[in-house]
This record gives structure tokens, sequence and C-alpha cells, in this order.
């Protein structure tokens, strides 16, 4: 469970992220949904800890991030981002090493990442080294290192971004099956099928605001709109590129 | 600290590396056998040109040789080759084709004849180094002997003592003993030992930092319950385990490489056995941690793995300056310089090859103070990274 209360961030004069608040609620996907450039990464990487709000705070499952950011990111699993994999390292060793650092015990490790690969399908590349991995096996391997140690709380930003049909179906499962055992999933993304597919909750910012929040079906009844995208392009102001 | 984590960190990044073939090869290869090959080369061939010059026959061009029959008599007779020559004797010494050219001045026999002081021009260029100044040398004390000989005749002949001339006999007592001419010619040896050290642990302080920067690694990892100054001590340690491998690599290589250096020619020892080894070892080992500080440090404000490589690439001349200092100039030794990290590991080192006992005391300043800044250095790399500026390439 995540809860985001009234965070900003500002790097220099350009504001990226204005007193943003949302609840991620326990056995639910909540997705931030937003353009590019709308402040996503910015509020992402202030709720799983890594650079400090200017204001607000953030509360996982009753930890604040900001008192004791190393036992709220022991809560959290995340795929931020940047997946940087170690291309000199097997997948296994990579997700071996982020278990360790969770301080796993060496057995727990080991029945986890087989469980994972298993889940996950890497069965045929787990022990290659990452180098010339295709963007589905990166993508595949970055999510069982960030859960290896099967957090309550899994954060991902844009975790289909660039995969082939089949791996973003096998990534959807996944999360689908991680919802089922009661897990808290928040992930931003700018893809409205995307969202539209995997989501029980939406918040949509925009410059940095959040601007609406509800299910699929509220923000459209809210506006009017037929299907999520034009939910989504009339909640942010209409088309300025037009 | 959580330990286990930074053990994690530690074992990683050394597997990693090891793995890379160029951190290998760099560090090994160029780090550890670089120094000692380049110095039995440059040794051997000073040494031999040096040699063959003090062997070969002294070829003297003599420019007037009319007047000086006795003289050149006298030179041949010291196995001289005299040659003739006409041309113009600064530019043959400036086009370097003799390195000496003797000139007979004019009225030298009639000077010669009435006993006043005849006059010869030695061209020469005294800044030449190694086989030039050999012959030059050869040529003045021949000079000199002929000077003598003549002087102790003329002085006969008129029923004078030549003693009496003779005010002051010098007698010349060496005081350089065989270690410290080996010394002479190897105050290069720490720089090596040093700078082996510093390329050893380089590439480790650029792929840990800004190389995981570059590869956007950095983000992930610090998402783990584990604090930052944890994943950098580990990664540092990391770093300073390569430099102290390649150091040790390099003692060994020089070590290996001593039977081809040419000591017996210039009759000089040199000390390197176990005991000293051991002593340079424990001296330098703090050095290690303040080269992979210092590298870590200026790897972390690079924004790439290149840019990175460039500024880390400078510091490689940081331990050139004492080395080059004790060179050029003999500085007195003070206690208090052996607490100057580099330079009194330099000292150190110059006085174990000299065969000189070296206290413990100065050993024991050496280490502390390397260590002592050392450490700070790594505190300052391990908190820089508390900074939410230092996380992102972008």
């Amino acid at each position: 469970m995540i809860s985001v209360q009234n965070i900003s961030k500002s790097f220099g004069k350009v504001t990226a992220v204005d007193n943003v608040s949302l609840e991620a609620p326990d056995g639910k996907i909540t997705a931030l949904l937003g353009a590019n450039g709308a402040g996503k990464t910015t509020s992402m990487r202030m709720i799983y800890a890594l650079i400090k709000p200017e204001g607000g705070q953030v509360v996982v499952d009753g930890i604040n991030t900001h008192e004791d950011p190393v036992a709220a990111r022991a809560r959290m699993g995340v795929l931020p981002d940047a997946r940087g994999l170690y291309k000199r390292l097997t997948a296994r060793e990579n997700i071996v090493y982020f278990g360790r650092l969770q301080g796993m015990p060496e057995a727990t490790i080991k029945d986890r990442c087989e469980e994972l690969v298993e889940r996950l399908g890497m069965g045929s590349f787990i022990d290659r080294k990452t180098d010339g991995f295709s963007q589905g096996q990166r993508v595949k391997v970055a999510i069982a290192r960030a859960l290896i140690h099967d957090p309550q709380n899994i954060l991902l930003d844009e975790p289909t971004n660039g995969l082939d049909v089949m791996s973003t179906r096998a990534i959807r499962r996944f999360l689908k099956e991680q919802k089922a055992l009661g897990k808290c999933i928040l992930f931003s993304s700018h893809v409205m099928q995307e969202v539209s597919a995997v989501c029980d909750e939406i918040t949509i910012i925009d410059g940095g605001q959040i601007v609406a929040s509800g299910s699929e079906m509220q923000l459209r009844d809210k506006t009017g709109c037929e299907n999520l995208e034009d939910a989504f392009v009339s909640l942010v102001g209409g088309e300025k590129l037009a | 600290m959580n330990f286990r984590a930074f053990k994690t960190v530690f074992f990683k990044e050394v597997l990693e590396n090891a793995r890379d073939k160029r951190t290998v090869m760099s560090s090994i290869v160029m780090g550890a056998l670089f120094g000692p090959i380049l110095m039995v080369i440059i040794m051997n061939t000073t040494i031999n040109m040096q040699q063959d010059k003090a062997e070969q026959k002294l070829e003297v061009p003599v420019i007037n040789q009319a007047g000086a029959d006795h003289l050149l008599q006298f030179l041949r007779s010291q196995d001289v080759t005299i040659l003739d020559f006409s041309d113009d004797p600064k530019k043959a010494i400036n086009d370097k084709d003799h390195d000496v050219v003797l000139t007979i001045s004019e009225n030298f026999s009639e000077r010669f004849e009435q006993g006043l002081p005849a006059k010869v021009k030695m061209y020469h260029d005294a800044s030449a180094k190694g086989a030039a100044k050999v012959s030059v040398q050869r040529l003045r004390s021949l000079l000199n002997a002929y000077e003598r000989s003549i002087s102790v005749q003329r002085l006969q002949l008129r029923g004078v003592s030549p003693g009496l001339t003779n005010v002051i006999m010098i007698e010349e007592h060496d005081q350089a003993t065989k270690e410290s001419r080996g010394a002479m010619l190897l105050t290069v040896l720490p720089y090596f030992l040093i700078m082996g050290l510093f390329m050893g642990s380089m590439y480790l302080a650029i792929d840990t930092t800004a190389g995981e920067k570059e590869r956007k690694s950095l983000e992930p990892l610090f998402l783990n319950p584990v604090k930052r100054d944890t994943v950098l001590a580990g990664k540092l340690a990391a770093t300073v385990a390569f430099g102290l491998l390649t150091l040790v690599l390099t003692l060994v290589a020089f070590k290996l490489t001593l039977p081809w250096y040419p000591f017996e020619k210039l009759g000089m020892r040199f000390n390197m056995g176990m005991p000293v080894m051991l002593i340079m070892l424990l001296v330098l080992s703090p050095l290690a941690l303040l080269a992979g500080a210092i590298q870590t440090i200026i790897a972390a404000f690079a924004q790439s793995y290149r840019e990175a490589q460039t500024y880390v690439g400078l510091v490689l001349i940081v331990p050139m300056i004492p080395s080059m200092l004790l060179m050029f100039m003999p500085i007195k030794e003070q206690l208090w310089m052996m607490s100057i990290p580099i330079l009194g590991q330099n000292l150190v080192i110059n006085n174990l090859m000299r065969g000189d006992a070296v206290a413990w005391d100065a050993i024991g300043l050496a280490i502390a103070g390397t260590l002592i800044v050392g450490l700070a250095l790594a505190w300052i790399a391990v908190k820089l990274y508390n900074r939410e500026k230092m996380l992102f390439a972008d």
C-alpha cells in the first residue's frame, strides 16, 4: 500500500512535479498515466525514495520513505526507467546480486530465482551473459531482479516500453498473477492500451500536476468520451500540438 | 555498516571486471610489466653505448696539424687516430659529425719552443649526453697528461724539483657505495611502482562509477535496501584491491627482471631481497587506497566513461612529481617529509635500494601519513554519492 501526499520537485527554475498525491491500494493495479515529460519518472523516483521530495511525504506500508529509506526500499520492488543490467554477468548472476543486497539467505535466493525463471519464461537464457539480450529478455531479467525479494509493493516505470506482443502479454499476465496474490502494483505509462488492459485505477498527470483520477469507466463518464485515449486528451486540455 | 552487502558489492565488482579483458590487460600487462621491461631496455642500451665508446679507438679531427708534431705523436702513441680536418669545427659539433674537434693555434710551435703557453682549442658540446661526453673526457685527460709530462721535463732541465709546483695533492675518496651507484640509476623505480598501482586501479574506479552511471545501472542498484555509503565502500574496496594486485605484480616483475640489469658492468650492487620487497609493499600499500579514492572522486564528476578516462588519465602525472624532484634536486631528507604521500614512499624506497638502513619511525610515518590522507579521500568519495546529482547521466 503506497500513499503519496503532496510531493513536489523542481530542478532549477523548472517545476517537474507540483503537489502530487495518489493512493495505490493492495490487490489493485494503479496507473500513473501521462505524456512524455509530464513528470512520471520524477514522481516515481520520489516514490521509491531515490530522490527527496521538496515537500509532502510518501508512506509505504506505514513507513515514511524520507525518514527510513532503507526499510521502505525493502518493502518495494522497483523496475526503474533505466533497466541497467550488468552485461558481463549472466542473467542469474544479475538476479542473485540483488537478492544478496536485499539481505536474503542464499537458499531462499535460489528457490525464488527458480520460481521467477518459470513464471517469466527465462529458462532459455538465464545462464547467458546479458550482453546482446533482446529488449524483452532484458525487461524480464530486470523485473526478476527487482522482485527477487517478493516485495509487497511493485513499482514499474514504463514496463512494456519497446516490447513485442508476446513479451508484453507475458508481463501483463505476470502482473495480474501478482495482483491476485494481493500485491500493490503502481506503474507509470504513456500507452493507453496498456493502461486500459491491466489497470484498475488511473491517475492522470500533466505538467507535473494531477488532473484526474479514478477507474477507466469513471474517467470516461466524467469526460463523456468513448475511450480512454479521448478521455485523456480531453483531460489534459486538448491537443496542444494541433 | 552492512558487512554482507559490502562483501556482495566487492565480489561482484571483482568478478565483473575480471571478466573484462581490457581491464586485466591494462592493469597487469601495462601497469606491472611496462616499467620493469622499459628499465631493462633503457639501462642496457645506455650502458652498452657508453662502454662501446670507452673501448673504441678515439678519433680526433685536428685542424692545422703542421706546428704540433710532438703533441700529435704523443696522442698517436696513446692509441688516438688523428684525422685531417679543415671544415668549420662549430658546424661539425652542431651536426654531431664529431664528438670533439681540436684546433692547433697558428703560433703553436713558436710559443712552444719559447716555453710560453701554446694554445689549442677544443670544440665540443658540454650539454651532450652519454657517449659524446666520454670522448671529450678522454681527450682532455690525454692533453692534461701531455702538459704534465712536458712541464716536468722543463723544470728538470732547469734543475727545479717538479714536486715544487704540486702545491696541493688531491686524493679522491668516492663515498658512493656499490648500492648507491645502482640507486642513482634506479631513482625511477618508485615511480614505476607507484604508476603501476595507479594504473591498476584506474579502470575499476571508472567502471564502477562513471561506467555504471553511463550504463544506467546505478539507479536500480541504489534501490536496494542498502546505504549508498556501503555500496560505494564495496566498490572502492574492489578498486583498491586491483591497485594492490598490480603493485604486487610490479614488484614481482622487477624481481624477475633483475638478472637482466647490467649491474656487474657498472660495478654496482642492488639490494632487492625479500625483506626489502616486503617493506616496499608495506610502505606502498596505503597508496592504493589514496589512488583508488582520488580516481573514484574524479570519475564521479564525469558524465561518461570516456570523459572519466580523460580526467583520471591526467592523475597519472601526480606520482611523477616527487620522482622528478628527487632526480633533479637532491633534497636533504627530514623526518617530516616521510608523512607526505608519494614523497615519503619515494624517499623510503630510494634509501632501501641504496642499502641504507631505514628507521622504523620513517617507515611508520610514511604509512600513517598516506593512510590518513587516503582515508579522508575515501570518506569524501563515499559521501559524494549521497548527492542526487551524482546518480543520473542525463
